[in-house]
């Protein structure tokens, strides 16, 4: 049986891993480890390999779902997440001091595989800080020639994360049925 | 240099042919006794560049462009005067050298210093009555075919999914509420001030500063005021001021503060009923400017399809039901919120009425998994 998967990214603390637990049906396994560097002043542990859960389709199925790892140090793990990925979920945290450059600085990491596939962006923490606004980020994008779907996201609530997922779907083919 | 740092001030060194830059290296170490140590360029705090090397002046441009926190140092046989850098003149002499090494170190302090102050001021601007506002923040709510119309009502007399009617399916939203708020959010905007618009029904308070609006009543109660003409309910009592001191005061309930995007989506989806806005021509395509933010929006029937087959390319209304094979009602209801928040345009260009809207390639193995995954997300709502 053929295995398929869909990658979450984006910067420490955005949500990766609640986002897969929001979503995923087997308790997701993490590899959290204290955090040590840069990343102590945003959270007590973070994700120093990846992030792993599955969704289970009927007839057996299985989608598997990864987040990469936030630290750029990890970045040589990208590529070998991605290979077979149907897409990619960059979620952006809008109380990060750059998240346009955070953007710019994974959709360029991403670039062959978003042309291959597709990309949707959840912004999270849109409720402690609403500037960057959502149009804001469309505005960057579209001077980078790009057109995703941009969502304000709390990685906590499935909804939010499954229409997120759904856009991304959408976009890979508008004729799916629902 | 400072006494107090304990290791060397790590630095590159640009623009120095091979010899230059190992004396440079010992240089650092001997004379400046370790003082600074040279290091590859991602490691670096400090640039050192010789501006005496053929390719200096666009080296130091490039680096000046970069703004990064980085101090750099200008290494010159001439006397230079820079704004953005400091400066050395060759021959080095050591004490000179080692003066500007430590105001370099001082000046990476500050910008360091400066750094950390961004993103302490980001967190401290954190407004924790943001988390408060609940309905600002309130993720999605789904129709689905089942509850469409029964949440939207209808139009007495009217078949807007019947091609022959298609010219009377239309709506202008002026003479609805949507209207009114659209101006006074215009109004709003443009004179940069709170407005208060008063319709002789609830209190509307217009903050075009935050994008958002604060709003005393229900949605049932809404959906009832939007879906009646204006001109029946006495226009006239309609009108805007400016808001007073009291209605600024900062103990308005935040539960009642909305998005303005959020709220005039709804009332377009009430005021509409599933008719489409009277400004478009159905037989021209229009085009989806971007996504709507869909996670803070009631999200209609197909609304998530018609997107992204608008994103793709431009097309008719008519043409947008017939691909997705679903009923014109779910395309106009959406259209119309769209076109309230200014996201759906007509094509005007001459090439996109030419140009037939993109073909989607079908790949039917892919199409079978991607529908399963979407089955189960639909079935996985909270």
């Amino acid at each position: 049986m053929s295995q398929y998967k869909i990658i979450f990214t984006g910067p420490v603390g955005a949500g990766k891993t609640t986002a897969i637990e929001s979503i995923s049906d087997v308790p997701p396994v993490k590899t959290d480890a204290a955090a040590s560097d840069m990343t102590k002043n945003k959270k007590a542990s973070t994700t120093v390999a990846m992030d792993y859960g599955i969704m289970n389709l009927a007839g057996g199925e299985k989608i598997h779902l990864y987040g990469t790892p936030g630290q750029e140090r990890f970045d040589f793990m990208w590529d070998i997440l991605t290979t077979g990925g149907i897409g990619l979920i960059l979620l952006l945290d809008n109380t990060r001091a750059d998240p346009f450059q955070d953007m710019k600085f994974f959709l360029d990491s991403f670039q062959s595989f978003i042309a291959k596939t597709n990309v949707a962006i959840g912004v999270t923490q849109m409720d402690l800080s609403d500037k960057p606004a959502i149009n804001d980020y469309h505005v960057q994008l579209q001077g980078m020639g790009l057109n995703p779907p941009v969502f304000s996201v709390d990685a906590r609530v499935k909804n939010d994360v499954s229409i997120l997922v759904q856009s991304l779907l959408y976009s890979l083919d508008p004729e799916l049925e629902e | 240099m400072n006494d107090k740092r304990k290791s060397s001030l790590k630095v590159a060194l640009h623009g120095m042919d091979g010899r230059t830059y190992k004396t440079m290296v010992m240089y650092l170490q001997g004379p400046c006794k370790g003082a600074a140590a040279v290091v590859e360029d991602l490691d670096a705090e400090v640039d050192i560049i010789d501006a005496d090397s053929i390719n200096a002046k666009a080296l130091l441009e490039q680096k000046l462009a970069e703004n990064s926190s980085r101090p750099i140092i200008v290494l010159s046989l001439q006397e230079l005067k820079l704004d953005n850098a400091l400066y050395v003149r060759k021959p080095i002499k050591t004490v000179e050298m080692l003066e500007v090494l430590s105001k370099a170190e001082a000046l990476l302090a500050v910008k360091q210093k400066s750094n950390e102050n961004v993103q302490t001021s980001k967190k401290l601007f954190i407004n924790t009555d943001e988390r408060k506002k609940t309905s600002k923040h309130q993720t999605a709510m789904h129709l689905d075919e089942g509850n469409f119309n029964a949440f939207i009502g209808s139009i007495p007399g009217l078949d807007v999914n019947d091609p022959k009617q298609f010219p009377n399916a239309s709506y202008n939203p002026k003479e609805y509420f949507q209207g009114y708020f659209q101006s006074a959010c215009l109004i709003a905007q443009t004179k940069k001030q709170v407005l208060h618009l008063n319709s002789g029904w609830k209190s509307l308070i217009i903050f075009p500063h935050n994008h958002e609006i604060w709003f005393d009543a229900d949605d049932k109660q809404l959906r009832s005021f939007a879906g009646l003409p204006i001109k029946s309910l006495s226009g006239a009592g309609m009108s805007l001021t400016p808001a007073s001191a009291h209605a600024l005061s900062a103990n308005r309930e935040l539960d009642k503060f909305h998005n303005v995007d959020a709220f005039l989506w709804k009332l377009a989806v009430w005021s509409s009923r599933g008719r489409y806005p009277v400004a478009l021509d159905i037989d021209r395509p229009v085009f989806l400017k971007h996504w709507p933010n869909f996670t803070r929006l009631i999200v209609t029937p197909h609304a998530l399809r018609i997107s992204a087959l608008l994103i793709a390319g431009p097309r008719t209304l008519p043409d947008i039901a017939e691909t997705l094979k679903i009923k014109p009602q779910y395309v106009f209801v959406f259209i119309s919120a769209a076109h309230a928040l200014g996201l759906v345009k007509q094509a005007k260009r001459q090439s996109d009425e030419i140009i037939q809207p993109p073909a989607i390639k079908k790949n039917t193995e892919r199409q079978g998994l991607l529908t399963r995954i979407l089955s189960k997300l639909r079935g996985n709502k909270s």
